[in-house]
């Protein structure tokens, strides 16, 4: 909630000049609201596009030479990947449930959309992509779409609170 | 979207269905690698077999009962195929009697893993003398590449002619149809969804039933409390349900209650001002919010 004290309520009637600015700020803020929410529409954008390269298994990037897989040496075992995609979503989920209950006005989806390209990459590295695309694919979904809900439901509801101090101003 | 219901199952049917589908996903693929592995285990050591009782027929180059045990192998329902090459890689046996005499050139898949460099390798771990691949009928098949290595007897025994220098003196190629494992995994894959689907409804349901009982309910009965307490009927006892709720119509109560004394005084007061007070009409109980 952005504690935003009411002009209106404190000070003997303003002018209806002096109300001016400030109706500006909030529609400001109402703008940078709805910015801040279509932010979780982007990340999952980003992250179905990423995607899309990974479901035909990065095939236009080249592939490995010997020479840089002798560099970057071996893969780590496939299954320690997915123990490590489990334990990554398990922990992502239960921070943004927890993140939820808070109401906080910060989106980590850029974040997670690091760590899922991550899991592609050492899939693809690991030559086990397409066994496991849809595991990755599934874990990303999730996480940004609840972040995008947590984003979402936080910023509408601040605009409400904002639309009905204009209101008020608009009085 | 603004109410509760929808606020609280959203996110907690998200979170618990991606997590298990990711779960099962994983699972998934974890099992139907252990499954072909152990399928390819079990098909090396059946080529095995089959190179150890071919060994009399071909210590004696007794060509017709070895034609005889490759085409019965090949008549076995789950083999696709069966055939053994000699060492220049000509299918010299084979269950389809077609293939015999063809010449297969050393890039084929059941011969890179051993040529693929200069010097051929003489010895496969059992996951690289596998492939899988589906074949000209559209079936699946996991295939198995058997070396037949030289032996002191192959060399000395008085009809043969192989050179003692020569390690592998052909391969043995089996092929198992993949179908069965294919529709073991199949059961597998629908199995696992229904039991997502489950974890959905019984998460979603579960959700809804609570909130439905603990919080809705008795947010219901109290704005039919509060209605009914601005009208000015405080008989009723304020709802019960859970303790937030309990003391919010207690407070209410008290509330009205007062409201009522003040009232009541009022109309004390006013009646012995000798003004007539219109009393406050009192609306029967609704339950409307
Ligand atoms: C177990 C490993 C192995 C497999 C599988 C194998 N080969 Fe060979 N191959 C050898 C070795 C080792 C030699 C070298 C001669 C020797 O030492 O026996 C050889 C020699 C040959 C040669 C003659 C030498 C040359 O390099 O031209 C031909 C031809 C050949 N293989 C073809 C094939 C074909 C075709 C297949 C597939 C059906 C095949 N091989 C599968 C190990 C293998």
């Amino acid at each position: 909630m952005t504690e935003r004290s009411d002009p209106s309520g404190e000070q003997p009637t303003p002018s209806r000049l002096d109300r001016g600015p400030l109706r500006e700020e909030v529609r400001r803020e109402i703008r940078r609201l709805h910015q801040l929410s279509n932010r979780g529409l982007w990340g999952l954008a980003i992250f179905i596009l990423i995607s899309l390269g990974a479901q035909r298994n990065f095939n236009f990037l080249p592939t490995f030479s010997e020479g840089a897989r002798a560099v970057l040496g071996a893969a780590p075992p496939v299954k320690l990947i997915s123990i490590a995609l489990v334990v990554y979503s398990f922990s992502a989920l239960v921070l943004i449930l927890s993140r939820m209950m808070g109401g906080t006005e910060t989106y980590r989806g850029w974040a997670h959309l690091g760590y899922l390209s991550g899991f592609y990459f050492f899939y693809y590295y690991a030559e086990a992509l397409p066994d496991n695309f849809w595991a990755v694919f599934a874990a990303g979904a999730t996480i940004l779409s609840l972040e995008y809900y947590a984003i979402w439901s936080y910023c509408s509801e601040a605009i409400r609170t904002e639309k009905e101090l204009l209101g008020k101003l608009e009085d | 979207m603004r109410s509760i219901a929808a606020k609280a199952v959203v996110p907690v049917a998200v979170a618990v269905t991606g997590f298990v589908v990711v779960c099962c996903i994983l699972l998934y693929s974890f099992i139907k690698g252990d499954m072909l592995n152990s399928a390819i285990q079990r098909e090396v050591s059946l080529a095995g077999i089959i190179v150890k009782s071919t060994r009399y027929a071909m210590l004696h180059d007794d060509r017709e009962s070895l034609r005889n045990i490759i085409s019965n192998i090949g008549e076995q329902s789950e083999v696709e195929h069966s055939r053994i090459f000699n060492h220049s890689g000509l299918i010299v046996y084979s269950s389809d009697p077609e293939e015999v005499n063809q010449l297969v050139d050393k890039k084929n898949a059941g011969c890179v893993g051993c040529h693929e460099k200069e010097v051929p390798a003489t010895n496969l771990g059992p996951m690289e003398q596998a492939r899988r691949f589906a074949n000209e009928k559209g079936h699946h098949v996991v295939a198995i590449t058997a070396p037949i290595y030289n032996e002191p007897s192959c060399s000395t025994a008085e009809c043969h002619f192989h050179p003692a220098n020569l390690k592998v003196l052909g391969t043995l190629d089996i092929g198992l149809s993949a179908e069965p494992l294919r529709a073991t995994l199949a059961t597998l894959a629908w199995r696992m969804v229904v039991f997502c689907l489950m974890v959905l409804v019984l998460t979603v349901g579960g959700v809804c039933a609570l909130l439905r009982r603990n919080i809705l309910l008795p947010i219901t009965n109290l704005v039919a409390y509060a209605n009914a307490a601005t009208r000015g009927n405080t008989d009723a006892p304020p709802p019960g349900g859970i303790d937030e709720i309990e003391m919010l119509g207690q407070s209410l109560q008290s509330l009205a209650l007062r409201l009522e004394k003040k009232d009541r005084e009022l109309e004390a007061l006013r009646g012995r001002g000798g003004e007539p007070v219109p009393t406050r009409p009192t609306p029967p109980d609704t339950f409307a919010d």
